[in-house]
Order: C-alpha cells, then structure tokens, then sequence
C-alpha cells in the first residue's frame, strides 16, 4: 500500500467514526449553549488573575484615584522596577524558592523512584509491608504541633533553605503514581529478559525501566516543582527570618505589611516612601509569583493530567 | 541468549538463593531514602501527639535526662494533664466545628455537581479543539497559590477594589467586605469552586471518555434522550470513583483547606467567627509558644483532628466495603 493510500484510508476511518458518532451528539443548539457556559466559565477564571495583572502596570497615582480597573488608565513599569532592584526582599525570596524548587524536585525523583519501583516488584518480599508504611502516612498523621515542634528542633530545619523543601520531597501519593506508571509502562518480560541476561537490579532499573517509565519520572517531577514552588505553610511553620523565606510567605507577609516596603525603600536609598508604588508593588509581586506557573503549565498539563487520573486508580 | 547463561542460571537450587538475597537486599536499599523521610517527617511527629494529655512545661534538659532535646524532654517530663486540654478547647468547639465541617460539607456537595457537570459538559461538546482550550484554562487555577489568590481577591473586594469600582459607577455606597461576616461564607465557596471546579473534573472525564460507546449507541437506538443517557449509564458508571473520592473527602473532614482560610481573610479579626477553622485555631495556639499550655492546648485540637479524621475514614470504609465491596478504597 502506498502512502497515499493509507492516508485514504485512515481518512475514511475517521469519517465513519464521525458519523457513527454523528448520531449521538447533543444537538445543535445544545452545543451552543454548552459553548456559551464554558466560555463565562473561562472569564470567570482568568477575570481575577487579569485584574492582578493590570494593576502591576498601572501608575500608582491612577490606581490610588480610580481604584482597580479592566484597562490601565495610566501605563507605568515602575512597579517592576522597583520590584528588581537590588538587595530587594523579593530577590532573596526569588533565589530560595528556586534552590528549594531544584532541590527538592530532584529528591523527590530518586527517592519516589527508588521506593516506588521496589512496591513494583512482584518478588520483592516485604512488598506488603512498605506499602503500608507509605500508605498509612496518608491515613494518620501527628498533627501540625508535633510536626511544628519536631522538624524545628529535632530534626533542627528551624531557619534553613532545607525547610522548604525536605518536608515535602517524599509522599506516599507519588509512590501510588509512579507505581503504577512502572507497572503500566514497562513489561514484566524486558525486565524478566535482562535478568537472564545477568542485568544487576541497579543496572535494570537505570538502563531499561527508567527510560520507560520517563513520563512517570516527568509527572512526580512537575507535582513536585509546583507544590515547593507554592509552598506557604512551611515557611510559615519552620523559618522565622527573612533570608530564608520563600516567594509566597514574602508576599504574604508583604500584604498587610507597608512597613516593609518602608524599609526596603530606605535601603534602595533617598526614595520618597510617598512616591512609592504600594499597591501596584504588591500587584507585581504576585505576577512574578504566579507568572512562571501560568507561562510552563500549558506545555506540561498532559503530565499533570496524567498524574491525577493515574493517582486515582485504586493503590 | 546463549546455551550457556540458560544452563548457568538453572544451576542448582542454591544459586538461585543467593541471587534472590541480593535482589531482596537491592529492593531494601530502595525503599531505604524513602523510609527515612517517611521516619522523619511522618512517624517521628506522631508519637508527640500525647501533647494533648499534657501540661505543657517547657524543661531544659539536664545532664542526667534520657533526651537531650529540649522539645523531646520537656514532652516526656510534662505532667499528665488528663482532659482538661479538651474542656479548653470545648469552649471554641461548637463554632470551630460548625466552620471546619459545615465549610468541607458544603465545598463536597457543591463540588461533586460541579466537577462532574463540567466532566460532562467538556466530554458533549461538538469541538474537541475548542474543549481542550476550555479544560486548559479551567485547569489552571489547581497551580495557582492560595497566597496568590487573596491578591487577586483583595484586588476586587478591597475598598478600591474592582467591585466597589463597580458600585461607585451604579452609585451605591462602598462595601466593606473584609469587615463584614456574612460575605464571607460565599467568598470562600466561590474560591473554592474557582480553584478546584476544573482539577475535580478531570478525574470524571478521564473516567468518562473510558466508557464503552456502544452502550451509549444501544441507548441512543432506543431512544434514550441525552439527559436520559446521562442518568442511567453516566451516573451510574461514575458512581465508584466519585464514592472513592468522597471516602478521602469524609477522612479529611476536620482539616481545613489552611492555606485558604488563613490567608484569604486577611489577617481580619472581627471576621473570625467565620473564618476560623480547627486548623487555623490550632495555629493560632501553636504561636502563643510554649506560654500557658498553649502547645497542649494546640495538641488537643491536632489529636482530634488526626484521631476522628482516621476513624471517619475506616468507618466510611466499612460501611461502603458492607454494601458495595468494588467501591471500597481498602
């Protein structure tokens, strides 16, 4: 057959697919409507995250006269400017979001991998055991006062860029997850074949399964970033100066607090704390949070898809 | 694969033995950096969970104490303080409660109709392009910090806010929501829909395009409506993964969403007997420092969340396992 004909071919299938399924699509004028609540639900969404966005480039002075508005009335940057300038809290708190961000991401690869294809092997003996031990972790826990007391003082992360991330670079639910990409991802009979090939279970795992199991690895992975890149109540719990703080208890703290916007200004130097761009500043501050979120997730939704659907098969 | 290595790997009993032993030790060393964050940050918090039954004293270890920490010693040598940490928190209870449960119970409800009316929705429309920019952006709140979100929040309800902008225009007078209660149960349901209407949904949607499509031609051929066909083969081919879902929903029903009821109001008091909830209660303890019990008294509000959310969670088990065993989480 040639290439013209299998085109052919597979474009007739997907007509008779069409009209097969033709005959069971809602009508018209329901497809309308549905269209139409999907779009107001669409606005609904990106309206608040618009709203930010304006703010950040509207000039302090219209934003103080007219309040928040659709449209900047009155175009200014200097939000952002005054956002990187240097010795700028938000730098700090840019630099340790990111360490934690890295870090804990590749923490969370080795160790949910490791774990996780250990629970996979149908030979691994104590494979009921540690399922367990993971799995009531999700069940019982001791409660944010041990938890507070204990991770500050007995495991001394108190004040430590570790803080916001070791906490959260294990958990039982990317062990489920990635558990079941291996086992739906890489056949019995390859790992069964390099065996017999004398393949040590180190060699295995490294050469043969983890190349499988790649969009597994991908999808911890992004749950991972995502969840130390928005991490509040860490910080909030365990580091109390501000060197160590990451974005989102910065720009918590910022909220309420103009004090800190005082100091800043006086450590930037002969600024008026009048001309100072407080709210639009605040507005910028949560774009620069959330920008890098909303530009990488629609490149990476189909893992985050993957994850959740994955997560929900039955352990 | 050569004769050789067939003939090797079939030779005698006890080479199979040692290369099972080295594989046992092998998985061990794997699961070995995952038991230890598991010890640290699991299990090593749960024992410290006796707070609840102390008297909080805070104890600097000395040469002859067994714990050298501070926290470790001053837990163990902490008079036994019997209830009365509970009787504490009884007085705050009824409200913590009502907020913790009334706030999860009607976020459930609400969610389920939505998330799977959204399931549905995505799944019927005509254009598979356009449903997927729809789901992309229905999606995305997920990834979005609840930090973030009151930003976003306070830029429409603050004073100046997009809404009161709003008012002005129609010449009403400016709202002060960050002030007044009875906004505030609506403002956390709207948050609450907006984050997770379109993570919920996905669940339902992967379940729903697994479906089998004959059976939706049969019911078609015999003239099932569409709102028919949903009833009786959507709902209820859906009916296990959403029973699962609620299982974990019920486990976790005295644990607020924290991040939102903690940041959203603002740090407003006069708005806090509508935005407290057990966890941020216990927070609120845990800052008071080691003054006046505050830890036991924290202790006893994370006992009860930790100790009735387990048994909720294997008594939802049960009773769903007795009925319908395939719906079961375990």
């Amino acid at each position: 057959m040639t290439a013209v004909d299998v085109k052919k071919l597979k474009k007739a299938e997907k007509e008779s697919a069409r009209h097969s399924a033709a005959r069971n699509q809602i009508s018209r004028g329901a497809n309308f409507w549905f269209n139409i609540l999907l779009i107001v639900a669409c606005i609904l969404i990106i309206f608040p995250l618009w709203i930010i966005i304006i703010s950040s480039i509207t000039s302090e002075s219209a934003l103080t006269t007219y309040g928040y508005r659709l449209w900047p009335l009155e175009f200014s940057t200097n939000a952002y400017t005054y956002l990187f300038k240097d010795g700028s809290v938000i730098l700090t708190a840019y630099r340790n979001t990111l360490i934690a961000t890295v870090a804990g991401t590749v923490i969370t690869i080795i160790t949910v991998g490791l774990y996780a294809y250990a629970l996979s092997r149908p030979d691994f003996k104590y494979k009921k055991f540690f399922t367990f031990f993971s799995f009531f972790t999700m069940l019982f826990s001791g409660g944010m006062v041990s938890y507070y007391n204990m991770a500050r003082s007995v495991l001394g992360l108190k004040d430590t860029v570790w803080a916001l991330f070791l906490p959260m670079s294990f958990s039982a639910y990317w062990v489920i997850i990635m558990r079941t990409f291996y086992k739906s991802s890489v056949p019995e009979a390859i790992i069964e074949s390099a065996r017999i090939d004398g393949c040590g279970e180190w060699r295995t795992l490294l050469q043969i399964v983890a190349p499988l199991a790649l969009p597994g690895f991908a999808t911890v992975a992004l749950f991972s970033a995502i969840g130390v890149w928005n991490d509040f109540r860490n910080c909030l719990l365990l580091n109390d100066s501000a060197q160590y703080f990451n974005l989102q208890y910065t720009i918590y703290q910022t909220m309420n607090n103009l004090r800190f916007l005082k100091e800043n200004a006086s450590r930037m130097g002969g600024v008026n704390v009048a001309n100072l761009p407080a709210e639009t500043f605040r507005m910028a501050m949560a774009v620069v949070t959330v920008g890098p979120i909303i530009l990488a997730y629609p490149f990476f939704q189909k893992y985050f898809v993957k994850g959740l659907t994955v997560g929900a098969v039955k352990g | 694969m050569s004769v050789g290595k067939l003939q090797a790997s079939k030779n005698g009993k006890s080479k199979t033995l040692a290369d099972s032993g080295k594989r046992q030790a092998a998985y061990l060393f794997m699961v070995l950096p995952g038991v230890l964050f598991l010890l640290a940050f699991a299990y090593l918090p749960m024992p410290g969970i006796i707070l609840a039954f102390k008297k909080y004293q805070m104890a600097v270890p000395t040469a002859s104490s067994f714990f050298k920490n501070v926290f470790l010693n001053s837990l163990v040598t902490s008079e036994w303080n019997g209830l009365n940490n509970f009787t504490y928190l009884l007085k705050d209870a009824p409200m913590l409660i009502r907020n913790t449960v009334g706030y999860n119970l009607l976020f459930m409800v609400v969610g389920v109709v939505l998330q799977v009316g959204l399931a549905v929705l995505i799944n019927e429309v005509r254009n598979r392009k356009t449903a997927k920019v729809y789901h992309t952006i229905l999606f995305m709140p997920y990834f979005i910090s609840w930090i973030v979100v009151m930003y976003a929040l306070y830029a429409m309800i603050a004073a100046n806010g997009f809404f009161n902008q709003i008012n002005a225009m129609l010449g009403k007078n400016a709202v002060k929501f960050y002030s007044v209660k009875k906004y505030w149960p609506w403002i956390f349901l709207c948050a609450n829909i907006w984050k997770y209407t379109g993570q919920g949904s996905i669940i339902y949607l992967a379940t729903l395009t697994g479906f089998d499509e004959q059976l939706y031609e049969a019911g078609a051929i015999d003239g099932a409506s569409k709102w028919q066909q949903f009833k009786y083969i959507t709902l209820p081919q859906l009916m296990p993964v959403i029973v699962m879902l609620q299982i974990l929903a019920v486990g976790r029903i005295f644990n607020g969403d924290f991040d939102m009821f903690y940041s959203l109001p603002n740090g407003s008091g006069t708005l806090r007997q509508v935005t407290s909830t057990i966890d941020t209660y216990v927070y609120d303890m845990l800052k008071k420092g080691n003054l006046r019990n505050s830890f036991g008294y924290a202790g006893a509000g994370a006992f009860f969340q930790s100790v009735v959310g387990f048994a909720l969670i294997l008594i939802t088990n049960g009773i769903v396992r007795k009925h319908h065993p395939e719906m079961a989480l375990f």
